[in-house]
């Protein structure tokens, strides 16, 4: 057992006393010689090449960071810094190709999906999203993510249990200097298997020499309320009228909704303004302050910031503090030492939502009477709410310690990286909400990586022509994931809102809370290690400045693999080729232009430590409705996992293998920079549950051998298209990926294989939808042709006419077809920077096409006579869904009484098109920097930016509903996520 | 100068130094990639190891045979409402079944229709079969006689499931062995060979099991885990168990003979669980204990010996649930806070079920001139309550936590004395039959006679409908009925033809459909011919 813990204190020690890296290319980055407006990438690759030159001694730690050099998908972090986000995912979305960010909800501070090139797995249940999350560096520490392993105990997965924060929310875009995507398969490689999705550098501005420097940024705005159209009773009525003209019977009418009954009864048709109380103008706000200093010898940096994130609606809204110091030292002339430490804490103001609620719960209240649309009424719900305690909080804190050292051409760098996190959770509600029994549950969870990292490097001697790069290094990751969940119901009154304990009981049975009160409480506590161990060699030689080639080859062993397969060997290999000094050498416009290719192999390692156990024993005898069944009798039983599926032996480790190709150029003077490059990505040997005759008592057999191609193009453009620094500039930056994924091989030669709603067939993509083709209505019974049934259900007059594809008059799951993505095939952005003399105007549009939604917001608003006939969580209804939505389709008035199930969401009646372009930002500034007012008084200000941003300011979309990006990870939209708020605010960047 | 060579060898200790960290890091690392057991599961190396490894996997059998029986309210979506006695207020995959629309497109119906999860109990009774003997050498303290109560108890339990599965399916796949990581498509078996399989595994397991565990039983001397009878009673099943299961069979295949033979060797050793070893007796139980949790007796509210056949959910072992039991069902304001249960039954029912005035169950209290509310609360409103179990969370009988505690009960002494009478009246035996039915209601008031009631087994059936009410019961019990009364009414409709029950059952009608997911995964699994 590994006691990473103790080494995370040590390593906290050494830390706080200590020290921190520095980015070389910072240095450069302040000054460019394009007044005001810079083309990053073109800059870097300067910075690279100036870099490589260095040789002095704080600048060569940096090596660490500076791991992307041929990396020109970076984001243009002066635009980003003026707009209001919170998360990276936020920050990213739409300026790096390749990167398919999802904000499924507006709610500040919820998590939010990235897809790096392509999903490289399935996407079957809320768990899978987790393993196709790219990896986030933050200074070199890969951060540590949230573990999906406690949906093990929930009946529904909407939300994670805990705080479920957006861990990625920890970073403050003040304090960014550069977000690397990085797509190399020799970079990925040499990352490793953390890096299996694809990953995210983030280098933070960092200690550097020189004189004081300080930054102050700040912005004050508002997330604006949406206007909606509000309904009440009447819209309902009339909604509901031509179903019953059509198929009403009495008993039908008798069974009608009680509270649609009595139009007299101002809860319902009354005023509908639940909207005044629900959305609200919330002001959203920042500061932070930056101060960097010191000498070549002894340098600093510290941060620190506070944000206000807030949400347009249900007064949901996100606090973040954050603190960064770090430090660089060089003691002696061959010794550099650096450290950073990063703090973040995130407490979350959560929605109150009906269905969080009781997914939280786990109870559901009768619910024949929903929610009142009018502000009284729904007011003195709200009052209730305030007796909640809903307290989300993160605390994270990560860092990392360098020593480099160099000795002639020998260099030696050891690292120590940690990341450290905990979610806390105290959830209360009163009883007057939930029929009478209140409810608790506390939520204590943590995730914890530690990383060592040792590198030998030699720097061969062989004259000018030649280089030559060796080294050799071992890394050793240990991480820890960890919680403790407590649900109780029926707590003696209102006012105690936490479990207690009873102090006066004897021994140790003073802890046991069932015992106290009327208490009846469930514990679920779980805790997972997954560490790994790798080593490697690469080899860097470059020939002048033509030819460059690095290849590596690394083993890396996974505690979550099986014994016989833990190890692997994995090789990489990348060439650049200088074509500007081959063949165009006397070009004028071409500065430069390479042709780079490269193949890479990377591990890709379980989140859950289940699969290395092989066949194995857990407690698992509960049932769809009631999952968590702790035991028979008062014993913990174990039994093989029926429910989740077995695992066998012979079950391997899998692997991403990468292709690459790009052709990059710049020419006209700096000012034009184009990249195009061609991708190949093959994921094999994933783990996928085969169907298995059920009479085996297992739902499913865990197999390797699933993969998934991913291939696509991808085009990068940064140009100064008119630059004149003294009047108009206009720069202007566009990526665009398509993406083709499709299965190329399932397990034991299978060609299909079903799993609940969604179907993998190799060829197809693994993120098809599979559904009914609706071709309209049986208006009679005499339309039906004799003997036509649904599953053998008899079709009658009022029902759909489903294709019947395979002509056995008979529609089932063989007449489903795949159709439709949930994910896009062409994705990218657009910016543009105008600038006259001292003004700034930027904006920044995005699009995702080539997806589909299934509209299950309208399915179940049809489908509304079984909704209420069924006491469960798909029949509750939010107050939001008072409101009718301008594009709102409709659709044909079947039988909802109907045995067949008329409104099934698995039909292409409600796939839509998702496509959208979304006006993401505009950003209108002007730098003061040169007003004479300023250098009259002090002189000493580099930059005084005053702006005014607007956030999320138009969408166009042929979708119905409200927002496509709103739709869930499988393709849903359910219409029960929060919008993403319009946000207007006002800020100022100061530099001295 | 000086300073420079000091500087040096500095430099180099140090970098010696770190080098020897690296290397030393390197070497300890590699045990924690090898050495990380998980600590969230038991694997092939760490079960079938001790005498609580016996112990957990037993009691799984226990567990998911309960959950196989209770999921989605399955045991009374598939006993109670086919022409039972409920009326479906709202729900409509509810609605469907008591329609006999059992391929309707629900969740619900989908789900309870698939069996796998009575074949998840059996490959683990299977399983505890095969490797469960693998302790006796490890683990002293696991006895020979320990293993062979175990294993026999696993054989009961798995027997169990099939003749559950087959009184819902009729024909299902007979798998006796657990083809550990081992898929094999196998075909459906004949319901006959299914039940003769389930017949010689209890005849065999009754030989081994005690009459209690953890008590005084010579077959079973001294505690079982631990624990005392009383610990065990209604939470393990008995050598009576193992009976009321065999004569539940024969009955339900028509061998009358040997059912009456198994009931009353069950009724003969009622003595064997009364007033013994400190453990509440097993006995016949009174309107108190039948529908307000009486203590000592109550078969739902708690685990007595009264549950012959059944799984319990204590509460206080955290296994209060609300899905699983009929009162998600039944009950409504004012015994909790919910408008309308989701079914009930009408008041016409209750009328014509319910006909004798002195029937404590249900009658118009001749001093206080109301009616019982023993079973049915409300009976003057448009929806009264069918209350007659209601276990809230933990033993109340109304309250706002809607986490219910009660057992499901397969068998009590009332109902394998009904079945007692009815093998008897079956075998001619008019006046034991008599005997039997008026010693299982002799607490309800009211008594069976040849004036009253001329047609015993009609009285026996009769008297099932009102005292079995809401346990399940009521659709074998028409069947049986039906095979004995070989009636030529019409019985059921199908494609707009009336079938009699004799052309319904040879039809396939009596059971249930599979579901779609057992067919597409195993295609050697063929559709029950009345749903094709």
């Amino acid at each position: 057992m590994v006691k990473t813990s103790i080494s995370l204190s040590i390593a906290l020690c050494l830390s706080f006393g200590g020290l921190q890296l520095n980015s070389a290319h910072a240095k450069t980055f302040g000054e460019s010689s394009l007044k005001g407006y810079r083309i990053p990438f073109v800059k870097s690759q300067v910075d690279t090449s100036e870099y490589n030159a260095k040789t002095d001694t704080i600048g060569q730690m940096v090596k660490a960071l500076q791991k992307f050099k041929n990396a020109k998908d970076t984001i243009n972090i002066r635009e980003a810094s003026a707009v209001p986000n919170l998360s990276l995912q936020q920050i990213a979305k739409g300026h790096l190709a390749g990167l398919y960010v999802q904000e499924p909800n507006g709610e500040p501070g919820t998590e939010q999906s990235m897809i790096v090139q392509g999903p490289s797995g399935i996407l079957f249940s809320k768990k899978d999203v987790y393993a196709l999350q790219p990896a986030v560096y933050l200074n070199g520490v890969p951060l540590v993510a949230d573990n999906p392993f406690a949906f093990d105990v929930q009946k529904y997965d909407y939300n994670r249990v805990g705080p479920a924060n957006n861990l990625l929310a920890q970073i403050n875009i003040s304090n960014i200097e550069s977000v690397v995507l990085v797509k190399d398969p020799f970079e990925l490689a040499k990352l490793g298997p953390n890096a299996a999705n694809g990953a995210l550098y983030i280098t933070t501005k960092n200690a550097k020499a020189g004189i004081r420097d300080i930054s102050l940024n700040t912005y004050f705005g508002y997330a604006t309320a949406p206007k909606v159209n509000t309904v009440n009773g009447v819209y309902e009525n009339n909604f509901r009228r031509p179903f019953y003209e059509k198929y009403g019977n009495q008993q039908r009418y008798d069974d009608y909704a009680l509270y649609l009954r009595d139009s007299t009864n101002t809860a319902y048709f009354g005023p509908s303004n639940w909207n005044d109380l629900y959305y609200k103008n919330t002001p959203t706000y920042s500061a932070d302050l930056g101060i960097t200093g010191g000498n070549e010898r002894a340098n600093f940096r510290f941060f620190g910031s506070g944000t206000k994130n807030a949400g347009n609606a249900d007064e949901t809204n996100i606090n973040r503090y954050n603190v960064f110091f770090g430090i660089n030292m060089a003691p002696f002339k061959w010794l550099t030492v650096s450290s950073n430490v990063n703090a973040v804490r995130l407490d979350r103001n959560r929605n109150k939502s009906l269905r969080d609620r009781f997914a939280e719960t786990r109870y559901i209240p009768d619910l024949s009477t929903p929610l009142s649309p009018n502000k009284d009424n729904f007011g003195l719900y709200l009052d209730e709410n305030k007796k909640n305690v809903d307290n989300n909080r993160t605390t994270s804190i990560n860092g990392n310690l360098t020593l480099s050292s160099k000795l002639n051409r020998f260099s030696l760098q050891s690292s120590l990286f940690f990341d450290y996190n905990e979610g806390i959770r105290d959830y209360f509600t009163p009883s007057t909400l939930m029929d009478g029994v209140s409810y608790i549950s506390t939520y204590f969870g943590y995730n914890q990586r530690m990383i060592w990292n040792n590198t030998i490097g030699y720097d061969f001697d062989l004259g000018d022509d030649h280089s030559l790069d060796l080294e050799v290094g071992h890394v050793y990751q240990g991480d820890t994931y960890k919680y403790n969940y407590a649900r109780a119901y029926n707590g003696p009154n209102d006012y105690v809102k936490l479990v207690f304990v009873d102090p006066g009981a004897p021994g140790d049975s003073y802890l046991n809370a069932l015992n106290a009160g009327n208490f009846y409480v469930f514990r679920y506590i779980d805790k997972e290690l997954n560490n790994l161990l790798s080593f490697y060699g690469s080899a860097k030689y470059s020939y002048k400045d033509i030819f460059k080639l690095n290849a590596m080859v690394r083993r890396d062993g996974s505690s979550n693999g099986q014994p016989d397969s833990r190890w692997m060997t994995t090789p990489a290999v990348s060439m650049t080729y200088n074509l500007k000094d081959q063949l165009f050498a006397g070009s004028s416009f071409f500065n430069q232009l390479e042709l780079s290719a490269g193949w890479g192999r990377n591990v890709r390692i379980f989140l859950d430590d289940r699969y290395a156990a092989g066949p194995q024993y857990r407690s698992e005898s509960g049932w769809y409705e009631e999952p968590t069944i702790p035991g028979y009798g008062g014993v913990l039983g174990i039994n093989r996992p029926y429910e989740s599926g077995f695992i066998g032996y012979g079950i391997k480790l899998p692997y991403a293998d990468r292709t690459n190709i790009s052709l990059d150029g710049t020419f006209l003077n700096n000012r034009m920079n184009a990249a195009i490059s061609v991708y190949n990505r093959n994921d094999k040997n994933q783990l996928v549950g085969v169907p298995v005759p059920l009479e085996s008592g297992y739902s499913v057999n865990y197999k390797s051998g699933l993969e998934v191609n991913n291939k696509g193009i991808e085009f990068l453009l940064n140009g100064q298209i008119i630059q004149n620094p003294e009047s108009f500039n206009w720069r202007s930056s566009i990526n665009l990926n398509y993406n083709k994924n499709e299965v190329t091989a399932l397990p034991d030669g299978y060609k299909e294989i079903i799993n609940g709603d969604n179907r993998l067939e190799v060829g197809k993509p693994v993120t098809s939808y599979w559904i009914y083709k609706n071709q309209g209505i049986y208006n009679t019974d005499a339309d039906v042709p004799a003997g036509h049934t649904f599953n053998g259900i008899p079709l009658f007059a009022g029902d759909p006419q489903w294709a019947d594809l395979n002509n056995d008059n008979r529609i089932d799951t063989r007449d489903k077809v795949m159709e439709g993505n949930r994910l896009p095939s062409l994705i990218g952005g657009w910016s543009n920077t105008f600038a006259y003399k001292n003004f700034d105007l930027n904006f920044h549009f995005f699009f995702a096409t080539g997806h589909k939604i299934l509209n299950q917001y309208q399915a179940t608003k049809y489908d509304f006579i079984k909704r209420e006939a069924s006491n469960d969580i798909t029949s509750v209804k939010e107050v939001s869904s008072w409101q009718s939505f301008e594009k709102e389709k409709t659709y044909p008035i079947y039988n909802p009484w109907s045995d067949v199930n008329a409104y099934r969401v698995d039909q292409d009646l409600f796939l839509e098109d998702a496509s959208y372009l979304k006006l993401r930002s505009v950003t209108l500034g002007y730098d003061f920097k040169n007003a004479s007012f300023l250098n009259s008084s002090s002189g000493k200000f580099r930059r005084v930016y005053l702006y005014a941003t607007a956030l999320n300011v138009l969408t166009f979309t042929k979708f119905t509903g409200v927002d496509p990006e709103l739709s869930n990870y499988n393709g849903l939209y359910d219409g029960a996520n929060l919008t993403i708020p319009r946000t207007f605010v006002l800020g100022l960047k100061l530099d001295l | 100068m000086n300073l420079s060579i000091r500087n040096i060898k500095i430099k180099r200790a140090l970098f010696g130094l770190t080098m020897t960290a690296a290397l030393l890091g390197t070497g300890a690392s590699c045990s924690k990639i090898d050495d990380v057991p998980s600590t969230r599961l038991a694997s092939e190396e760490t079960n079938w190891k001790t005498l609580e490894d016996a112990k957990a996997n037993l009691m799984s059998i226990y567990g998911l045979m309960r959950s196989a029986t209770v999921a989605d309210n399955g045991h009374w979506l598939m006993g109670d409402l086919r022409e039972g006695d409920f009326t479906i207020t709202n729900r409509s995959d509810l609605k469907a079944v008591v329609n006999n629309q059992l391929n309707a497109s629900y969740p619900v119906i989908e789900r309870v229709s698939n069996w796998r999860r009575f074949y998840a109990g059996i490959n683990a009774a299977s399983l505890f079969i095969e490797r469960s003997s693998e302790i006796l050498e490890l683990d002293p303290r696991y006895t020979e006689l320990n293993n062979k109560v175990d294993i026999a108890q696993a054989r009961m339990l798995r027997a169990y499931a099939y003749f559950y599965m087959s009184r819902i399916w009729g024909d299902v796949p007979l798998i006796t062995s657990s083809h550990d990581g081992d898929f094999i498509k196998t075909e459906r078996t004949s319901q006959d060979r299914v039940l003769g399989f389930a017949t010689s595994e209890l005849l065999d397991a009754a030989q081994v099991v005690p009459f209690r565990y953890g008590g005084t039983d010579p077959i079973y001397p001294g505690l079982y885990y631990g624990g005392g009878w009383s610990s065990w009673n209604g939470n393990v099943w008995t050598r009576l168990s193992a009976y009321i299961i065999l004569a539940h069979i024969a009955a339900w295949q028509g061998n009358y003979i040997d059912a009456a033979t198994y009931s009353k060797f069950v009724l003969d050793n009622q003595s064997t669980q009364y007033y013994v070893d400190g453990a509440n007796p097993l006995d016949y139980i009174n309107m108190d204990a039948l529908t307000e949790n009486q203590n000592n007796y109550s078969p739902f509210a708690y685990k007595r010996a009264t549950v012959m056949v059944g799984f319990p959910f204590e509460a206080g072992n955290g296994l209060s649930t609300a899905n699983g039991h009929i009162e998600q069902l039944t009950l409504a304001s004012p015994f909790i806070p919910k408008s309308k249960p989701e079914m009930f039954v009408s008041k016409d029912s209750i009328i014509n079920i319910f006909t004798d005035p002195k029937d404590l169950r249900f009658s118009k209290d001749l001093v206080s001139g109301y009616y019982r509310t023993n079973y049915f609360y409300g009976f003057d409103s448009e929806l009264p309550i069918f209350n007659k179990i209601k276990v809230l969370y933990p033993s109340q009988t109304s309250g706002n936590v809607t986490l219910f505690s009660s057992s499901m009960v397969f068998s009590r002494m009332e109902e394998i004395t009904l079945l007692r009478a009815e093998a008897l009246a079956a075998l001619g035996d008019i006046d034991g039959a008599y005997t039997a039915l008026n010693k299982a209601c002799n607490l309800r008031g009211i008594v069976y006679s040849t004036q009253n009631s001329p047609d015993v087994i009609k009285a026996i059936f009769d008297e099932r409908r009102k005292e079995l009410m809401g346990e399940g019961w009521r659709w074998y019990d028409i069947i049986r009925y039906q095979r004995l009364k070989r009636s030529n009414a019409p019985f059921a409709e199908k494609d707009g033809k009336q079938l009699t029950f004799k052309e319904f059952e040879d039809a396939g009608g009596i059971y249930w459909p599979v579901s779609q997911a057992v067919i597409n995964a195993n295609s050697s699994i063929t559709q029950n011919p009345y749903w094709l």
